[in-house]
């Protein structure tokens, strides 16, 4: 029996989270992104052909080990001769030569681990088709040798992570999962474990856009000016994340501000990146406009203005009737664009309106006679939200279930990939 | 810099070595231990001197159960200028270099103390992992390093033999051949320690042999030597699977292109959609 | 290509493209199934006779004809423990990917590496010569990759190798 810890591995779009199960923190965060030898001009969009196609164009032939991962791909992104590629787009592995090198060097260059003394859990999005499966377990169990896989879906991962949470009593795997990175919001019903794949919605508001929307504000206001242009959105997305949070009343919020500028403006100070000059600006009204967006989504975009727990309320309607409590009651947070304060509270009041209103709604056509005794809405936050997912292995890894669930090499050599299809669920309770 | 915090994290590295960092007592003080398999061979040869010599105070009394060494990092004595905290902070990650170092060191010095006296050192072996293990002999001219190695698949097997083979060869290159010399041989244990009880004779272990000879560790490389042929089972590994990988995305490459020609062979049908009377749509199976 | 090769397989060709004459055949055994024949092998009467083309006693190719079906099966070359690895490795990747291959079969038959199974529906659909173009040039490239492969790996551990050995020089 193994007593090396399972690796946790979670390649999102954007970063990816990857560590040993049993931590709190992943071990490393960096960006899925891969330099390699050849034109940046070739765009990754197009088909995955290797940078030698057939023929021994080179004697040497190890050209596929020149590359570099993560944040020094990105160093190396003006190196000339390197091109800069992201193997992940929309969650789902677009580039399988690439991110299988990608792997490479996270295991052996970042981990320090020899991959055939570990198991390995992998997170993949919701609505992943099984072939995509099969080509990681392919990848893992073929070129890496690994001990066993496990691939879990990433909502139901940040379920799990909602058991650190000490609101949360019992280990269901049924909730809703609201999931805001940087590119795009999710959100994701679950019910015992399985993503309702018909009813998943995505906000195309994160990160990235409130970022924006802070840059935008504060060059209105004129505030932007003392910063160099090209440090302006690095300066916008700090704000974003120190001082930023959800407020409760914009209008009140507004007057608040007018009465005592001085209590509630921020100053922050910074440096230029080249020249090391000092600079500083005023941090105002974004602090709480800037999450706003999620709720009022017509204050920055004119084509996207449904607000965010209008989206949850549809999303548990078109969920089958039997889970939609258990969907109202347990609603889970994750992701970075997650962690203002207050955000769940907003949350938690504004759908809870909405649920109220329709039941109001439903006993007034009824003539009274009819009374509903009421839906429970609860939105869950937990200290361990910004790698909820990550976290969620973590803790699903460190169960003694989870070596009986995963799928071994020799389950493998005996099956094939097609073992990777399915996967049973389990470390739930119910 | 911010506050130190609490803090509880397991990582690992090569061979199944484990560690724990963590902040048992106060936030200052940080206890990284380290378990490693072959701890009791290493000790018997001289690890925990080694350890003393480079990590002095910070070697741990009390070392933490379930691990085999600790040492304690008062946080508020380490060094603050940026250089030396790097040189730290490096020394430390160093950890099970160092105590894998110790038989190596023993090695080199025996050769020197044979040099005159003659005769042949102690066979020291270390069985750095379940099933492999690393022996290192001192003779009056030389040191020789043999590692056992298993391949647990068949295709890591045969890529495993090409690069050996390579590395045995490798040395008629006109530009190495000053590196020391490597033997290679499968299911049969080399002389030196085929005495040795309880080695296995299938077809799937090796026995590589690097013959070192003084000048490969002179005190000037000697440490780099160390690092360098403690990592060789990683280093063959690394590239066994990095060519699987490359035979994978060739693999890809030329499958995608037999698909371009099977796709020529598709006929453009025509697919006007055709409906029944009651509006329902034909569908061919 | 040598001149052994392209005897062997033009004989492949034009065996092939004869014995692509397929019709659509309902099964004689179970009612309103529309079986390939070659595969269910339940009507000895449709089953025509198996042929096998050899270029030396590693390499060569069965086709067996039947009414609505034929199956080709191949076998590649391999002359050592590394070939044999890499054309299993190959092979098993093709065969993992069968669905878009939609002539290929997912399981060789026994004795073979490789095996296609070609319906008359893949005919009806399908130009003929480019099928048998297909299979030509995927015989015709199955050697070449597989020995490129071979040289590539061992280019690889010679500089794996050596970049090792040069560090060590001391």
């Amino acid at each position: 029996m193994s007593v090396l810890a399972p690796i946790i591995c979670d390649n999102g779009t954007g970063y990816s989270k990857v560590g040993f199960a049993g931590n709190s923190d992943p071990s490393f965060v960096f960006p899925t992104a891969i330099a390699t030898r050849g034109s940046a001009s070739q765009n990754s969009r197009a088909p995955a052909v290797p940078t030698k196609p057939g023929h021994l164009a080179s004697k040497r032939g190890v050209e596929d080990l020149d590359f570099f991962i993560g944040d020094e791909a990105l160093a190396n992104a003006k190196t000339p001769g390197y091109g800069v590629h992201y193997p992940i787009r929309h969650g789902m592995i677009d580039n399988w030569d690439h991110m299988e090198r990608y792997w490479e060097q996270t295991i052996f260059k970042y981990l320090r681990a020899e991959p055939e003394d570990h198991y390995f859990l992998l997170t993949e999005p919701p609505l992943n088709p099984p072939e995509n499966r099969e080509q990681t377990a392919e990848i893992f169990f073929e070129s890496f040798n690994i001990k066993g896989l496990y691939i879990a879906v990433q909502a139901v991962l940040a379920l799990a992570a909602s058991w650190s949470s000490n609101r949360v009593t019992d280990r269901t795997l049924t909730g809703t999962v609201i999931d805001s990175g940087d590119g795009v919001t999710h959100v994701i019903p679950c019910a015992e474990g399985y993503v309702i794949g018909s009813a998943i919605k995505h906000i195309p508001i994160a990160g990235r856009d409130i970022s924006q929307f802070v840059l935008n504000l504060m060059r209105e206001r004129g505030e932007m000016a003392a910063v160099p242009p090209e440090d302006q959105l690095r300066v916008a997305s700090k704000v974003k994340e120190n001082y930023s949070y959800v407020c409760q009343d914009i209008v009140r919020e507004f007057r608040k501000y007018d009465e005592e500028p001085l209590k509630y403006f921020e100053r922050y100070e910074g440096e230029h990146s080249v020249t090391g000059r000092k600079y500083g600006v005023d941090v105002g009204y974004e602090r709480f406009l800037a999450p706003e967006i999620f709720f009022n989504p017509e204050i920055y975009s004119s084509d996207f203005l449904t607000p965010l727990p209008q989206i949850v309320d549809d999303v548990i309607q078109q969920s089958p009737i039997d889970v939609r409590r258990g969907l109202y009651k347990n609603i889970v947070l994750s992701g970075g664009s997650t962690m203002f304060q207050h955000f769940g509270n907003r949350l938690k009041r504004d759908l809870k309106q909405i649920v109220d209103r329709r039941l109001d709604a439903s006993s007034v056509a009824s003539g009274s006679v009819l009374k509903s005794s009421g839906v429970e809405v609860d939105v869950i936050s937990h200290k361990r939200q910004r790698y909820a997912v990550w976290f969620g292995g973590s803790l699903l890894a460190s169960l003694p279930d989870f070596y009986t669930s995963c799928h071994t090499k020799a389950q493998y050599d005996e099956v094939g990939p097609s073992i990777c299809r399915r996967y049973q669920i389990f470390g739930s309770s119910t | 810099m911010s506050e130190p915090g609490s803090l509880d994290v397991v990582f690992v590295d090569y061979d199944n070595v484990r560690f724990h960092l963590s902040t048992p007592e106060r936030k200052t003080v940080l206890l990284l231990s380290m378990n490693i398999r072959c701890w009791d061979e290493l000790v018997q040869y001289g690890a925990l001197d080694i350890l003393k010599r480079e990590y002095g105070a910070l070697l741990s009394s009390q070392t933490e159960p379930d691990y085999n060494v600790s040492l304690e990092i008062d946080l508020e004595q380490v060094p603050t200028d940026p250089e030396s905290r790097e040189a730290f902070v490096t020394s430390l990650a160093l950890l099970k270099r160092n105590a894998l170092a110790a038989p190596f060191e023993r090695g080199f010095a025996t050769q020197k103390e044979l040099d005159s006296s003659g005769g042949q050192g102690e066979l020291m072996q270390i069985h750095y992992r379940d099933e492999e293990a690393m022996y290192i002999q001192a003779a009056p001219d030389r040191v020789t390093v043999i590692f056992s190695t298993v391949f647990r698949e068949e295709t890591d097997r045969i890529f495993g033999k090409v690069f050996l083979q390579e590395f045995v060869d490798a040395r008629r290159q006109p530009s190495i051949q000053n590196a020391p010399q490597v033997l290679y041989s499968n299911r049969d244990p080399p002389l030196e320690i085929r005495h040795v009880p309880g080695l296995r004779n299938s077809e799937d272990i090796g026995y590589v042999t690097f013959v070192l000879f003084p000048r490969h560790f002179a005190p000037a490389v000697a440490s780099t030597t160390i690092s360098h042929i403690q990592l060789f089972r990683d280093y063959l590994h690394y590239h066994i699977k990095c060519s699987k990988a490359y035979m994978h995305s060739r693999m890809r490459y030329r499958v995608t292109e037999f698909q371009k020609v099977l796709n020529r062979a598709k006929t453009e049908v025509a697919t006007t959609e055709r409906k029944t009377a009651s509006g329902r749509t034909m569908v061919s199976r | 290509m040598s001149n052994v090769l392209r005897p062997y397989l033009a004989a492949v060709r034009s065996t092939l493209t004869a014995a692509l004459t397929l019709d659509n055949f309902a099964s004689q055994v179970v009612e309103r199934h529309n079986l390939p024949e070659v595969e269910a092998g339940t009507s000895k009467e449709v089953l025509l006779n198996p042929l096998t083309i050899s270029r030396n006693e590693n390499e060569r190719v069965l086709i067996e004809p039947s009414v609505n079906s034929i199956r080709l099966s191949i076998s590649i070359k391999q002359a050592d423990e590394i070939e044999r690895i890499l054309c299993n490795k190959f092979t098993r990747f093709m065969m993992q990917r069968a669905e878009s291959f939609i002539v290929l079969r997912r399981k060789p038959v026994p004795g073979y590496d490789i095996s296609f199974l070609i319906t008359n529906t893949h005919t009806e659909t399908m130009l003929k010569h480019k099928i048998v173009d297909f299979i030509i040039q995927f015989m015709e490239e199955v050697d070449k990759e597989i020995s490129e492969m071979k040289l590539s790996l061992n280019a690889r551990a010679r500089i794996v190798a050596e970049s090792y050995l040069t560090a060590l020089q001391g």
